[in-house]
């Protein structure tokens, strides 16, 4: 009683993890994200198929960041792999994202893309934090706060059996 | 609920803290009182010719939130291959009850 006497946002408001606000935010932030990703997935695979040249030509650019010749790596020896994936993983990032199925999975790849991009882009005219950096962020959050579990697949998904038997899986959904 | 009890969690998730401030908000704060440009990025003229670059070499301050992002993901392998924190729970409540 006291408690909520202190705190003015408790009830509707109420900002605790499985409040109403709270998951219908962490919910729409993650959908919103997933969508992000998706759009920029789903249009490089109706433009260019499974054919994205424009990702090893990018990685090849990578010179003289703090990822040292790993890129440029990538780039010359792992085109094969990239061409497809940068659209094709970007557009399964961004489903999972937005149905909320192996979303910490996901929201992994979408770090691994936007420290790429971040570093590559290297758009640091006003600062290290960046559209690319809140990008990371973003996905970071969705990590952290497990967002498949509000109004995601992963909160059916964790109650199964298999998951319930092997609980280190909610390490990958949530 | 995840398990950030002990004292490899509790160094894993202050270092990976403090290596983000120290490549923003530290050295950003060093940028900014080093004067213009006040960003991460060199100012160029209009016939692109580098004008002023900043004190601190970008580079170190993203190897540092990138070193930040490393800490947190070696943290999180680290709790794969550790015992999941609600088996950790019931050991403790079981040699508690023993």
């Amino acid at each position: 009683m006291s408690t909520k006497a202190a705190n003015p946002l408790a009830g509707e408001f109420e900002l605790e993890l499985d409040g109403p606000l709270t998951a219908y935010w962490i919910a729409l932030l993650r959908v919103v994200t997933g969508w992000w990703f998706f759009h920029a997935g789903v249009t490089k695979l109706i433009e260019d198929g499974l054919a994205f040249t424009y990702g090893p030509m990018y990685m090849q650019q990578m010179t003289g960041t703090v990822l040292g010749p790993i890129p440029v790596w990538m780039g010359n020896n792992l085109a094969w792999l990239i061409a497809p994936g940068v659209p094709l993983f970007e557009t399964l990032i961004g489903l999972a994202l937005i149905a909320g199925a192996l979303t910490r999975l996901a929201a992994l790849g979408g770090v691994f893309f936007m420290v790429l991009f971040w570093i590559g882009n290297g758009g640091f005219g006003h600062g290290l934090v960046n559209g690319d950096f809140m990008g990371l962020l973003l996905f970071m959050t969705v990590l952290v706060l497990g967002a498949g579990r509000y109004y995601g697949l992963d909160a059916i998904i964790e109650k199964t059996t298999l998951v319930e038997q092997n609980p280190k899986l909610r390490y990958i959904l949530g | 609920m995840t398990d950030i009890t002990n004292i490899v969690d509790r160094i894993a998730l202050g270092l990976a803290g403090a290596l983000f401030m120290l490549g923003i908000v530290v050295l950003g704060i060093v940028e900014l009182l080093d004067g213009a440009p006040f960003g991460a990025a060199p100012t160029t003229n209009e016939a692109g010719e580098i004008v002023a670059t900043p004190m601190v070499d970008p580079t170190i301050r993203t190897g540092l939130v990138l070193a930040g992002l490393a800490v947190l993901a070696l943290w999180g392998l680290y709790k794969v291959v550790t015992p999941y924190a609600e088996a950790a729970t019931a050991r403790r409540e079981t040699a508690t009850a023993e």
